[in-house]
């Protein structure tokens, strides 16, 4: 075969995009895989309460959950506190961050005298941000 | 007519646009998705004290929310008399009457929020709503809202 002296035309240089769609894929399934949803099996049944002038809460950051079923059961951070117990538990997390904001999450069938034993221990343990957790009402 | 053998064709899926599928679907994801963030109505709770502190505030400058365990209030402030009664429907007068309120007394005005210790959270957080509502414009301008607010609690005799 005869060697061609011809100069062979310029290639046009291209980008390999056949691996872009296993990237892509990669990113999603890596997303999916770490992403963690909060673990709410604690079962509670806690029907907040509506109200018209409900806030979003910008802060993401130093908020402590506080929930109160309507039989007077507390749970902070999902786990069972005795409301005795509550002001102490409180006392540590403020201690820990004293910025701290708890948000109140109390079924709206509660007895005002519970909510306000609760008020009371938070009082104690200078838990003094706190916000009612509340659904917007249309 | 020549009939000719034809060549044999590699069949091909295109696969270029895929990558632009998959960016797309992560693209949507990442704008549709909506995270959940608490709401609610902010409060300040007042410095437990030992002695009882005796705060004095004209009674002029006091609107006193009653609720009692079925959900029926009273409203008391000067210039109401003997108080106004509302029931579960009528919340939303406590709204017009706190207004009104500000506008008379600026900042200085306190609301009392009286619950009994048997009404309902609920209840409770309806009349908060209506304080956390009543928002005014001052004739000069300014926005005058309820920012004094007390939660007490109340026992049935």
């Amino acid at each position: 075969m005869r060697k061609s002296l011809v100069r062979r035309p310029a290639q046009t240089p291209d980008i390999p995009t056949a691996s872009t769609a296993d990237v892509a894929f990669l990113l999603i399934l890596f997303f999916m895989v770490t992403t963690v949803f909060r673990a709410t099996s604690l079962h509670l049944k806690i029907s907040l309460p509506k109200a018209q002038a409900t806030e979003r809460i910008l802060i993401r950051r130093n908020l402590a959950n506080l929930w109160l079923e309507a039989g007077g059961k507390v749970y902070i951070d999902d786990a069972v506190v005795p409301m005795e117990l509550l002001n102490a538990k409180m006392a540590a997390k403020i201690a820990e961050n004293p910025e701290l904001v708890t948000i109140l999450k109390i079924d709206e069938g509660t007895n005002y005298g519970i909510v306000d034993q609760m008020l009371d221990q938070l009082k104690e343990a200078r838990a003094f941000k706190i916000t009612f957790a509340t659904e917007f009402r249309t | 007519m020549i009939i000719k053998a034809r060549s044999r064709k590699i069949a091909s899926i295109p696969t270029a646009s895929m990558g632009d599928i998959a960016f797309l679907i992560i693209i949507f994801f990442m704008t549709s998705t909506v995270f959940t963030r608490d709401k609610g109505l902010k409060m300040l709770l007042p410095e437990k004290t030992e002695k009882i502190d005796i705060v004095k505030i004209k009674p002029e400058n006091i609107v006193t929310i009653m609720i009692n365990p079925e959900g029926a209030l009273k409203v008391k402030a000067t210039g109401l008399g003997d108080g106004l009664d509302l029931s579960v429907q009528q919340y939303n007068e406590v709204r017009k009457v706190i207004q009104q309120k500000l506008l008379e007394r600026d900042t200085l005005l306190v609301v009392s929020l009286r619950a009994s210790k048997d009404s309902q959270y609920k209840n409770m957080i309806a009349v908060l709503d209506q304080i956390k509502m009543s928002r005014v414009t001052a004739a000069d301008g300014r926005e005058l809202r309820a920012n004094k607010i007390s939660l007490i609690p109340t026992t049935e005799e």
